[in-house]
């Protein structure tokens, strides 16, 4: 029992413990909810939310009324929950800490500037979730829940994400890649 | 309400998962993409090969039917891929590894990072009519799985991933397939 304390405690995990939780997640949104876990979504359900507020006529359209309606969803919740899990590992293992530019890796390669990386998080941001609608979904909604269902989709979508960000990766370490 | 609780829950498990992972921390994403550290491509095939082997074995003993899989329509899935890649490289997270990181407290991922996801739902939002339409349109072959599409056992299909996915374990943790790095 103690054992198992201290290891669910530690800061990080075997990636395939934590693969295996996280299947088991996939199978359980399938047979109690009849649903599919999805982040990239809830953005497009909470975005509709506040534009429909502060632009009603801009937001009135077929998409925020239709396709994501501007409601809390499952989605949202879900993302609620992600946060929150997130948080109480943190706690688990005492990592939880408000902070800013924090990572080692980030700063050698972009440097310390912290404008910088709120620059390159916000553009990317919107990169990734501009992307997940072309894509129909992202990591969560698209690759993991399409792929555990073996979707044609999934495959493609992961194929185009390693090929681009090697590439990228490639690009943006030089010759430290 | 009782969705919502599920959710709810099923959430936290995820977020838990992706903490322990290690997929709230920028490096341990962008060094799949250098080979350097497979953290994420072992966490991803590890849950694909445990949910399908789950789901599809439920579905064969009657006890679930499936929810419609995100819809295949090759050109958008994979463009849509390519560019999802180039921003998961460069900021190092995506959707569900940011809402886990502002979890465990990265101020960079509540303020920028939320920013930036809600900006470029709102772009597409707006955008949907004069893109999405015409995107789905190309070589669309609907909701559909593999082994319904190229009628193959579902059986063998898993057991082909299972293997396949052992066999990548195997080469990245005793064949050398991870490349040694100097930073971390």
């Amino acid at each position: 029992m103690k054992a198992i304390w201290n290891y669910i405690r530690r800061e990080e995990w075997s990636p395939y413990i934590a693969g295996v939780l996280l299947g088991v997640v996939g199978i359980l949104a399938v047979w109690i909810n009849n649903s599919l876990l999805g982040a990239s979504g809830a953005f497009e359900n909470l975005v509709g939310i506040i534009g429909k507020a502060i632009a009603p006529s801009l937001f009135d359209n077929m998409y925020f009324n239709f396709v994501m309606p501007a409601e809390i969803t499952t989605n949202v919740i879900l993302l609620l929950g992600i946060f929150f899990g997130s948080m109480l590992a943190a706690l688990t293992s005492g990592t939880l800490k408000f902070r800013v530019n924090d990572n080692e890796q980030w700063k050698k390669i972009y440097g310390p500037q912290l404008w910088k990386r709120w620059l390159l998080l916000f553009v990317g941001g919107i990169i990734l979730e501009y992307a997940s609608g072309i894509a129909g979904g992202c990591t969560s909604g698209l690759a993991i829940s399409g792929g555990m269902l073996l979707d044609p989709a999934a495959f493609l979508f992961i194929a185009g994400m390693f090929a681009s960000g090697i590439v990228t990766a490639k690009i943006i370490y030089g010759k430290r890649y | 309400m009782t969705s919502f609780i599920v959710a709810f829950v099923l959430g936290l498990a995820f977020g838990f998962a992706l903490n322990k992972a290690g997929l709230t921390k920028y490096h341990k994403i962008v060094n799949v993409f250098r080979f350097t550290d497979m953290a994420v491509l072992k966490f991803m095939m590890t849950a694909l090969v445990v949910a399908m082997a789950g789901l599809y074995a439920l579905r064969g003993l009657g006890l679930v039917t499936f929810p419609a899989p995100p819809a295949t329509y090759v050109v958008g899935n994979l463009v849509g891929g390519l560019i999802f890649g180039v921003g998961m490289a460069m900021a190092g997270f995506c959707p569900g590894t940011a809402a886990a990181g502002a979890g465990d407290g990265k101020l960079d991922y509540i303020i920028p990072g939320v920013l930036g996801f809600l900006t470029g739902a709102a772009i597409y939002g707006l955008t949907y009519q004069q893109v999405q339409p015409a995107i789905m349109a190309i070589a669309n072959y609907g909701n559909v799985v593999i082994p319904d599409l190229w009628n193959l056992s579902p059986f063998l299909t898993v057991l082909l991933f299972a293997f396949m996915s052992l066999f990548l374990f195997y080469m990245i943790d005793r064949a050398g397939w991870q490349r040694k790095s100097s930073d971390q």
